[in-house]
């Protein structure tokens, strides 16, 4: 399993090292010049190109690829172009908003979308598979910037049970900074206040975040378990007196679930992209709006980074899921690469 | 067992959910809705959100105050400058203190000065063309002299835009020759009237100000003034509109959308401030390429844009035609500007004449738009409608502000056309006509328009160098009506601003530079 394991990652390394080298030439290739931005509105021609000189924009473009991937590959991910500060502490800041809120909403799309997937495969073509099956293609076809302003103009201003906006209220202030994971802080901190506050401020863009991945879930698990319904050994344990919950929640759904977990982890990567237009509406401080303002002003160095970021979140991710399926399926780890 | 634990932990988030929150002794605090700029550090960044840092936290020589802006003394009591306009002395107040008890000194401003010309960061644009780090010296320990290289009369009216920092707060946390700039991106070393909290503070998410009880400007004039500022900038316009009337804010930015209006304004918690400022809309046009290089050409354009249905109908009425590249609200302006209207007749005139001299109107001309900038779209699109009608094709091309200026560095790449304001950055027409329209800003955003006249060239440079104000008024509107004449770009409007605020907020008064976000003059009423 050891062996495995160090296998999937070696196979992550070149795919990061394509990542930092492509994200940077993408980068570097759009208009956009930051150091007119950076000299500022009276600045004569002149002083834009000292500027430009300052920070190595005149440089040749492959002499700043080789720059950059120097930097990241010695851990450095350089600095803001506007703030002056460390990129990697402007984004370990952010990161956490937007790991938390993930996550929850992945835990969410997973124990509903899986139950619901079961449920709906235990009833194939009955009534409860037709509502499941349109619920899903509903998640799927609706824009999910038009959900959040429905859900804030519902939960938030017609009912005014959930808060509109932002990851706390401002007058409770904001608990010791652990982790930057708001659930997880204001438990150290003791204070289910905040805790409760943090989790209602969830619940909204949580849900908005979740439903696509949910209706994918669903839509896997049922034919998942559609398929291993037909298998054989169901059949025997059905002869052999199995319940029908028995056979189904533990025998059917773990030969079922392996395609599952590969969708979950594909999953995992677009709730993150797909938090950038979430984080903007529900005012979410995480890497989404971090990115969006890191484009809107040119800031390359925080552009690339977060796209790093996010790919090294991503390949992480991944070799934890094919480590999960392995668990699940043992199979997969004897099997010859 | 497994029921029942499941039972107990539903019902625990359920409680968790629904809870009230317990409620405080403590007044909510104003919690301000705009935006925050990318650092805190007064002498690296020049944009409308860093005035906000500007006013609040730190203090400048001289400072603009209400609607017209006047340039009134702050911490200087008196100024003078010689005949030939190139040393200007300031005496500084005495007993002004920044926030950790120290005197600002002489030695204070000349730091200060020193650091923003050394760093050559955006605010020292307006400066280094006549002042160096040298030319900046103590004469006392409350008076400072600059020597200009040559003549500059606008110097006084950028010098709002210099904060005073503390040197000696600063000293500690100077990491190779960045004058500290890493620290003071995420700190404050000011004298302002609002003090920072650097514990809580998040780049763009999150600042928490505390009042300075001893600001030298006292709170004689402010019974309750503010004690405690959150600013929380919502980056979505809807959910900054839904946050004020909810309550979550007390103020939204001051652009408000003008189809939001009626809604703010008739909630019962909130109204809408309005205040036309200094800060025109305009299309530009790339002078140096066909079709623009021809005066009939731009004529036709110029009467081809709808200004009437743009501004009263698109925006309601909520901006003030502006015909000319200075506000109209500022001195400079000639008295009988007429703007240009739209007549499509006149336009088909001009656009023949243009065609009759040989200039091809036939290839699709692109405008640039913001696109995270619904105005810029909408204008571009009218536009592209009414154009169409004169058998031009428009083809609007989505863009981003440093996409676009960064373009403007050369003829060759600035875009055909493109949209955007000007800003209020000091109250003085360099800051619009005189950047704008002098060659010699070539090859900056402003002047993108790549316009050239030797006798506009002229007037400009005269009126930068006089310092008598009659003169200067004279020239800059002798020079406004060769440049509307000559028709370089289409200026549509000049901004009202509208801020939404909850009822509660008292005392708030506009200013151009800066948007009305000078919390010193507001209070909050519960």
């Amino acid at each position: 399993m050891l062996l495995y394991i160090l296998r999937r990652i070696a196979l992550a390394l070149p795919a990061l090292f394509g990542l930092i080298v492509l994200t940077f030439v993408l980068s570097r290739v759009v208009p956009g010049d930051p150091a007119g931005t950076l000299a500022g509105d009276a600045a004569t021609p002149a002083q834009i190109a000292d500027i430009r000189a300052r920070y190595g924009l005149d440089r040749p473009l492959l002499e700043q690829a080789l720059v950059h991937v120097h930097q990241v590959v010695s851990g450095d991910l350089g600095n803001s172009l506007f703030s002056g500060r460390p990129v990697s502490e402007e984004i370990m800041q952010r990161l956490p908003a937007t790991l938390e809120l993930t996550f929850v909403a992945l835990v969410f799309a997973t124990a509903i979308g899986v139950s619901l997937g079961l449920v709906a495969a235990l009833d194939h073509n009955g009534p409860i598979d037709h509502v499941v099956r349109i619920v899903s293609v509903g998640g799927l076809a609706i824009a999910s910037f038009w959900l959040a302003i429905m859900l804030q103009l519902q939960f938030s201003m017609q009912w005014d049970i959930l808060p509109l906006r932002g990851r706390l209220d401002v007058a409770l202030g904001m608990p010791h900074r652990v982790t930057g994971f708001l659930l997880v802080d204001t438990l150290l901190a003791g204070r289910l206040d905040m805790f409760g506050d943090a989790l209602r401020h969830m619940v909204l863009p949580a849900i908005t975040l979740a439903l696509p991945g949910l209706a994918t879930i669903t839509r896997f698990t049922r034919s998942g378990v559609l398929e291993a319904l037909q298998k054989d050994y169901v059949l025997y344990a059905r002869a052999a007196g199995y319940g029908r919950f028995r056979l189904a929640a533990i025998y059917v759904l773990r030969n079922a679930v392996t395609v599952t977990v590969t969708q979950i982890g594909l999953l995992f990567g677009a709730l993150i992209s797909g938090a950038v237009a979430i984080e903007a509406v529900f005012d979410w401080p995480g890497l989404g709006t971090y990115a969006v303002q890191a484009i809107l002003s040119a800031d390359y160095k925080a552009l690339l980074a977060v796209t790093l970021v996010v790919g090294v979140v991503y390949a992480i991710v991944n070799v934890l899921v094919d480590v999960a399926q392995a668990l699940i399926d043992p199979r997969i780890a004897q099997q010859p690469r | 067992m497994v029921v029942h634990l499941l039972r107990s932990s539903v019902l625990a988030l359920a409680l968790l959910l629904t809870a009230p929150l317990p409620a405080s002794a403590e007044p909510r605090p104003l919690v301000w809705g705009d935006t925050l700029p990318a650092t805190l550090d007064p002498h690296a960044i020049f944009d409308v959100p860093s005035q906000f840092i500007l006013l609040n936290v730190y203090d400048g020589l001289m400072r603009y105050q209400s609607n017209p802006p006047q340039l009134v003394p702050w911490l200087a009591t008196s100024h003078t400058v010689t005949p030939d306009g190139l040393t200007w002395e300031f005496t500084l107040r005495s007993g002004a203190k920044f926030q950790d008890g120290s005197e600002i000194t002489a030695d204070d401003v000349v730091y200060s000065f020193r650091r923003l010309l050394t760093l050559r960061r955006a605010p020292s644009a307006a400066f280094t063309p006549v002042l160096t780090p040298e030319a900046v010296t103590a004469t006392g320990p409350h008076s400072v002299r600059f020597v200009l290289s040559k003549p500059y009369a606008p110097f006084l009216s950028a010098m709002p835009l210099v904060a005073i920092v503390n040197q000696r707060v600063i000293a500690p946390h100077v990491v190779g020759d960045d004058w500290g700039n890493a620290w003071l991106a995420t700190h404050s070393a000011g004298s302002g009237a609002y003090r920072i909290n650097p514990d809580n503070y998040q780049a763009r998410v999150s600042m928490d100000m505390e009042r300075n009880p001893d600001h030298f400007m006292g709170w004689a004039n402010n019974a309750h003034p503010i004690e405690s500022v959150r600013s929380r900038p919502v980056m979505e316009t809807s959910t900054r509109v839904l946050a004020l009337l909810r309550g979550d804010i007390d103020a939204t930015d001051s652009y408000l959308p003008p189809d939001q209006f009626e809604r703010v304004q008739n909630n019962p918690r909130t109204r809408v401030a309005r205040d036309e400022s200094m800060r025109t809309f305009l299309i530009r046009m790339n002078n140096a390429r066909a079709p623009f290089n021809n005066h009939d050409a731009r004529l036709c354009l110029a009467h081809a844009f709808n200004y009437e249905g743009f501004n009263n109908v698109i925006l309601r009425g909520f901006v003030v035609r502006n015909g000319g590249p200075n506000p109209n609200n500022l001195w400079g302006n000639p008295p009988d500007l007429v703007p240009y209207t739209f007549d499509l007749t006149k336009a088909k005139e001009y656009c023949d004449k243009a065609r009759a001299a040989g200039v091809d109107l036939s290839r699709p001309i692109e405008i640039h738009v913001q696109n995270e900038l619904e105005q810029s779209v909408q204008a571009a699109q009218l536009f592209q409608s009414d154009l169409r009608r004169l058998g031009i094709t428009l083809r609007i091309v989505p863009n981003t502000w440093p996409g676009i200026t960064g373009a403007t560095s050369s003829a060759e790449t600035t875009p055909d056309m493109w949209i955007h304001w000007v800003s209020t950055y000091f109250v003085d027409p360099e800051n619009w006509i005189g950047q704008m329209y002098d060659s010699q800003f070539h090859g900056t955003w402003k002047a993108s328009s790549w316009y050239t006249n030797p006798e506009v060239d002229r007037l400009l440079r005269a009126a930068r160098a006089s310092l008598e104000q009659p003169e200067r008024s004279r020239l800059y509107s002798e020079a406004t009506r060769l440049v509307v004449a000559d028709s370089p770009d289409i200026w549509i409007y000049n901004t009202v601003n509208l801020r939404g605020l909850s009822r509660r907020v008292q005392g708030y008064s506009f200013s151009p530079v800066g948007s009305g976000g000078e919390m010193r003059l507001m209070s909050l009423e519960e």
